[in-house]
């Protein structure tokens, strides 16, 4: 390929000589073999280096995703799910851009210009020159707009991502906004953000539509510098007609990379502000990470000890000085009023936040230096909210191990029961729940949630009010089944009801962040504090109501 | 995750479809104008570009060629003002279509929106929200790029491909022939990379929708995740998946790595056609030299478009399928059609009748039936009965969220699919049992998007829910920072958040769909006295399974598998010593025992 012109000008000066066509034939000849060679060049140059850019996507994509997976709560707490996405998709995407088709165009530019302008050197030294001018304008020109390119491409992405969450919470929250008739002013914010977005863009565009015209005017300024000065050359017969047609033809090699150049720089521009993206979420350290000396015990007996411990979240204080003693294989109530630190209390023994100030002991051994998966897998957690995935009931209940057969998960399914509602359903424990099991009723996704954590056989048992959308007759039923499961482990509950707490070894009732009351049942109501209060209200009421 | 399809779409391979194509140009049509500008600027600025490579011509055969130096200034000077002006046209060219693509980019994601908030909610029951998201954001993306840098310039590079052959034509048409003899090797080498490309493109698109999918749900999740450990197994999956999609996008590497490069050659054949036989010409003195140089220049730039085009394949193979799936969105009526203009009830009294009403989600799987019950204006209902009963599924009815398959359900005397979703739901006031908070701040939560409700109104609704001294204590107080779907809030508090919303809507009609199930019992009864209040004379439907909080009410209905099986106030449901009288016993046994011992 970027031999053609200098094979033109030997035939072009063959030409003038009025040599025999054969030789023109030859030179033709050549012409196609060196094309063949080059093509087979380029051919392998593709092939390595966007195979390798794809390969580097893959890395980067899972190295991405393995980050993810170790990130703590407090992250997510405080990142837009369409942040996160838009860096797993369209900024992962512009990086193999840049490393991909990027680096096989800046190579070929350089090797295509790096050989037209030795050619061009040694056909005439002083064309070259001449014709090398407005390469520093060029430079500095590429420069400044890749710059504000650079900058504005930041801008854009990260509202993109803002664009991005306000759909996916107006369609996640599309029964709110029914209720409440808000779609027209749904739409309006919206249109907001829209016309934001695309004001955005429009600075883009003012700039970069200017790229390549300005590339190709720069070009064209070449071809005439050598029309003219090659030309006054050519007069004065300090050079033949073919090699000021060689250094056109080179010209018009050139002119490709150069705009070649310009795709480059915007394509660098953009994957390196996305690789900036990327990596602020790489360089997140995990709050959380298994330490150094991490204790692995297969075994986990089950004893749970709080000393003295504070937590605050972002600085605000949630509990407050918790002395707390479980032994293995108590059963534990814990109640108390909303927001009291309930579930930052048993989050914290799952070990989803760093501690603050105190202590948490397993098995007399400090929470901290516990190896962070045997932990968590003798630990079985039903969440306050159940989440679950868009998948077959049964894939999300064996989810916590990795292989159950089907006699295991129907007894958890049993225990939660959960399984009449599930042989309900046409395709029994095969269908497929919605985003979050939307197809669920609420008490039964808590159930499923229950079953869950079940199958995983825990040492541990939390259940952060896992029947709070359960009725009374199927709560009943569950807590028969749970008192076998429970006395095998160490229970922790957490509920609103005096009736799901009051037979537990140990209760706990919070206030504020800190326990204000514990003991059993019987201890508590002869203390006749908040607890008998709270138990009165229960059940006195219902006792008026009833005469 | 593997065995369903629910995160699958059907992914469409055809490159080029007139029908989506003339749907698609109907959204430049507002922008014809400045179109027709840009076409204009394009074809001028082409060509202007052509006329570069003549100007050569003339300059090596009309001037270098006799040695006229005078001349070659002029034809310099003449050139760098033709390059000039196709600066000017072809930036401006380049800026109006960039600017069509934005502006048709805002409406179509507009209409998109716009359609989404019409659809009826089952259609969401069944689209994952990620997919639905693609469609508002990236896909419009994908069409701006059609839009912006491709249809236009596919139109220019046609344009300059045509310039070309007429001006090969018009320099000698024998050569030029000779040269197009290349042609049909082109047309051939296209053809089998244009097949290739398209099978591969569908296997990319199904797993880039996969893996997106996956990445999305399982963010939403980690939760769960990290409590299960379950770690190494997602990203096992994570990578299978991953590796699924590299393997089909490696496969597309080797068909362009092999196009390209033939392009070259057979460019390079029909240069060496053209320098043999053109060279055979100009010995016979049929052909300048001049004319000669500026023929392979203009053979030269043949390619490019070609080039240009194939590269431009791409961009309309993703654009037609996004398109596709744009337009199947939009396609989608509404299941629940919308009335406009239809009856408004004379006066809103709050009387609510459902007339043997039977429902099902999907075919004839009915989840209520034959149900029948009224209330009157200022009544007091409730609802209990098992989870999975039917209970969330007959308030979403009373919303119309979704139609019910037989029987009437009417409003203040009017049947409620005769209304207008606006007129019926203004009337109406949900606490709904799965509770949403969005992003943004404590008012915005509570007033939505509406402007009415002033700020006091904010404050006194949080005080009836016991959350106004947590949110006054907070820095920014009203306007303190809500996470996504209020993160950094426990359970009980978005309830209460939730419950507040619909306080200060201040609604005729008030539904708890288990609003207090997280919030504890003092707070609950504070709450329960302030609605005494509120709902003095107010209707209201009540859904609990804590039945302290619906003993006072005026008529209690007990649903069972959908059915309604009893119906009285709390005295009578239990001389019934039925299902009700049976969940009492249950709920206060225990206690009961020990308050009398
Ligand atoms: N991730 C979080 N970030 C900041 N504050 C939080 C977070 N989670 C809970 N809180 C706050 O901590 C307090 C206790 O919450 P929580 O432990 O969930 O209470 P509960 O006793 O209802 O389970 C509440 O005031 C809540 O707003
Ligand atoms: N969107 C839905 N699509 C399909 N089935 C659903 C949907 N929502 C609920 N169901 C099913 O309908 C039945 C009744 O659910 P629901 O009305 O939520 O019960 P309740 O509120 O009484 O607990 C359940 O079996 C549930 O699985
Ligand atoms: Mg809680
Ligand atoms: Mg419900």
């Amino acid at each position: 390929m970027l031999l053609n012109p200098y094979l033109l000008k030997l035939a072009f000066d063959r030409l003038e000589n009025h040599s025999p066509s054969n030789e023109i034939l030859k030179i033709a000849l050549l012409m196609v073999l060196f094309s063949v060679i080059s093509g087979f060049f380029r051919f392998s140059m593709r092939r390595t280096l966007i195979w390798m850019s794809r390969k580097i996507e893959y890395d980067m994509r899972s190295d991405l995703f393995e980050h993810l997976l170790k990130l703590n709560p407090s992250f997510y707490h405080n990142t837009r799910t369409g942040d996160i996405m838009a860096r797993a998709t369209n900024d992962i995407e512009a990086v193999r851009m840049m490393i991909g088709p990027g680096i096989m165009q800046m190579s070929n530019t350089i090797v295509t210009a790096v050989t037209a302008i030795s050619f061009m050197l040694y056909l005439s030294p002083s064309l070259t020159l001449i014709s090398l001018i407005p390469l520093p304008i060029l430079s500095i020109l590429v420069n400044r707009l890749g710059q504000i390119v650079h900058k504005q491409f930041m801008k854009i992405q990260d509202y993109y991502a803002v664009l991005t969450s306000k759909v996916q919470e107006n369609l996640s929250g599309v029964r709110v906004i029914r209720a409440y008739n808000q779609e027209d002013s749904e739409m309006k914010s919206f249109s907001a953000h829209n016309e934001k977005y695309i004001s955005l863009n429009m600075g883009m565009i003012r700039i970069y539509s200017m790229f390549y015209p300005l590339l190709f005017m720069l070009a064209g300024t070449v071809n005439i510098f050598v029309l003219y000065f090659g030309g006054k050359a050519v007069v004065l017969g300090e050079m033949s007609l073919g090699t000021l047609v060689a250094f056109f033809t080179y010209l018009a090699i050139l002119i490709w990379p150069m705009i070649a150049l310009g795709w480059v720089i915007s394509m660098y521009q953009r994957g390196t502000a996305s690789l900036d993206r990327i990596n602020k979420i790489l360089y997140t350290k995990p709050a959380i990470e298994s330490s150094s000396i991490s204790h692995n015990k297969s075994e986990l007996q089950g004893k749970i000890e709080c000393k003295a411990l504070s937590f605050a979240y972002n600085g605000k204080k949630v509990l407050h000085d918790i002395n707390l003693l479980i032994e293995a294989g108590m059963t534990v109530g814990i109640i108390g009023p909303t927001a009291s630190g309930k579930s930052t209390l048993v989050s914290l023994i799952g070990r989803l936040f760093p501690i603050s100030r105190g202590q948490i002991f397993i098995d007399d051994i400090d929470i901290n230096d516990w190896d962070l998966h045997s932990l968590r897998s003798k630990i079985g957690f039903v969440p306050q909210e159940p989440f679950l995935f868009s998948d077959t009931i049964s894939n999300n209940i064996v989810f916590g191990v990795d292989f159950a057969n089907p006699a295991e998960i129907q007894k958890a399914a049993e225990s939660a029961v959960i399984n009449k509602d599930i042989g309900n359903f046409n395709d029994k424990y095969e269908t497929v729940v919605g985003e979050r099991g939307i197809t669920l009723s609420g008490g039964q996704k808590q159930r499923v949630s229950i079953a869950r954590a079940l199958l995983t056989n825990p040492k541990i048992l939390i259940l952060d009010d896992a029947t709070s959308s359960v009725d009374t007759e199927t709560e009943h039923l569950i807590n028969m089944y749970l008192k076998g499961e429970i006395s095998k482990r160490t229970a922790i509950i957490i509920s609103h009801r005096v009736s799901a707490v009051k037979d537990a070894d140990l209760i706990i009732y919070m206030e504020t962040g800190t326990i204000a009351e514990s003991g059993n049942h019987d201890a508590l109501l002869s203390l006749n504090g908040r607890y008998a209060l709270l138990y009165k209200t229960q059940l006195v009421e219902e006792e008026l109501n009833r005469m | 995750m593997a065995d369903n399809n629910y995160h699958e779409e059907e992914v469409i391979g055809k490159a080029y479809d007139a029908r989506l194509m003339r749907r698609l140009l109907t959204y430049a049509r507002p922008y014809r104008i400045p179109l027709a500008i840009a076409i204009i600027l394009l074809i001028a600025g082409s060509g202007l570009q052509l006329l570069l490579p003549v100007m050569v011509q003339i300059g090596i055969d009309d001037y270098i060629a006799v040695k006229n130096m005078n001349g070659l200034g002029t034809i310099a000077l003449w050139s760098a003002m033709i390059l000039f002006g196709s600066f000017i046209f072809s930036y401006l060219q380049m800026y109006i279509t960039m600017y069509i693509g934005q502006k048709v980019q805002y409406d179509l994601r507009m209409q998109i929106f716009g359609h989404l908030q019409k659809l009826h909610l089952g259609f969401f029951d069944k689209n994952p929200v990620g997919r639905l998201v693609t469609r508002v954001t990236n896909d419009v993306n994908v069409l701006d790029e059609l839009f912006s840098s491709g249809l236009v310039s596919v139109f220019g590079d046609i344009i300059t491909l045509i310039g070309i052959i007429i001006a090969l034509l018009y320099y000698n048409w024998r050569l030029a022939l000779f040269t197009f003899a290349v042609v049909p090797l082109l047309i051939i080498a296209t053809t089998i990379f244009r097949g290739k490309v398209r099978a591969i493109y569908r296997d990319v698109r199904t797993r880039i929708a996969r893996l997106n999918a996956f990445t999305q749900e399982h963010v939403t999740g980690m939760n769960v995740i990290q409590l299960f450990t379950r770690e190494k197994a997602v990203l096992n999956k994570f990578n299978s998946i991953n590796a699924d999609l590299r393997q089909a996008n490696l496969k597309s590497v080797y068909y362009y790595a092999v196009f390209f490069p033939a392009v070259e050659i057979i460019s390079s054949i029909s240069l060496a056609i053209l320098l043999y036989y053109g060279g055979f010409q100009v010995g016979a003195g049929v052909l300048t030299f001049g004319e000669l140089v500026a023929f392979i220049q203009l053979v030269q730039r043949f390619y490019d478009p070609i080039r240009d085009l194939s590269e431009k394949y791409n961009i309309l193979q993703s654009s037609m399928a996004a398109s596709e799936r744009i337009f199947k969105l939009l396609d989608t009526e509404p299941e629940i059609i919308p009335v406009v203009n239809g009856p408004k009830p004379a006066k809103s009294e709050g009387k609510i009748e459902f007339q043997n009403v039977w429902f099902a989600y999907n075919n004839d799987d009915y989840v209520l039936k034959n149900l029948s019950f009224s209330v009157s204006s200022g009544e007091k209902i409730a609802i209990v009965g098992a989870t999975g009963a039917g209970k969330t599924s007959l308030i979403s009815l009373l919303f119309r969220f979704y139609d019910y398959q037989k029987g009437s359900i009417k409003l203040d005397g009017i049947e409620i699919n005769r209304m207008s979703n606006e007129i019926l739901r203004s009337q109406l006031g949900l606490v709904l049992q799965d509770v949403f908070i969005f992003s943004g701040d404590y008012a915005g939560n509570i007033r939505l998007g509406n402007d009415n409700i002033s700020d006091a109104q904010i404050i006194e609704a949080l005080k009836k829910v016991n959350l106004h001294d947590f949110v006054i204590n907070k820095e920014g107080g009203l306007n303190s920072e809500v996470k996504e779907r209020g993160a950094t809030l426990s359970t009980g508090q978005k309830q209460l958040l939730s419950f507040a919303r619909a306080l200060a809507f201040n609604p005729n009609i008030l539904v708890l769909d288990e609003a207090t199930s997280s919030v504890d019992t003092a707070t609950e009864k504070m709450i329960q006295k302030a609605l005494d209040r509120l709902l003095e004379n107010r209707t209201a439907i009540i859904i609990a399974h804590r039945l302290s909080t619906i003993e006072k009410a005026d008529k209690i209905i007990v649903l069972h598998h959908g059915e309604v099986r009893e119906m009285g106030n709390h005295k009578e449901l239990l001389q019934r010593k039925g299902i009700y009288y049976r969940l009492y016993q249950m709920q206060f046994r225990d206690e009961d025992l020990k308050a009398v011992g």
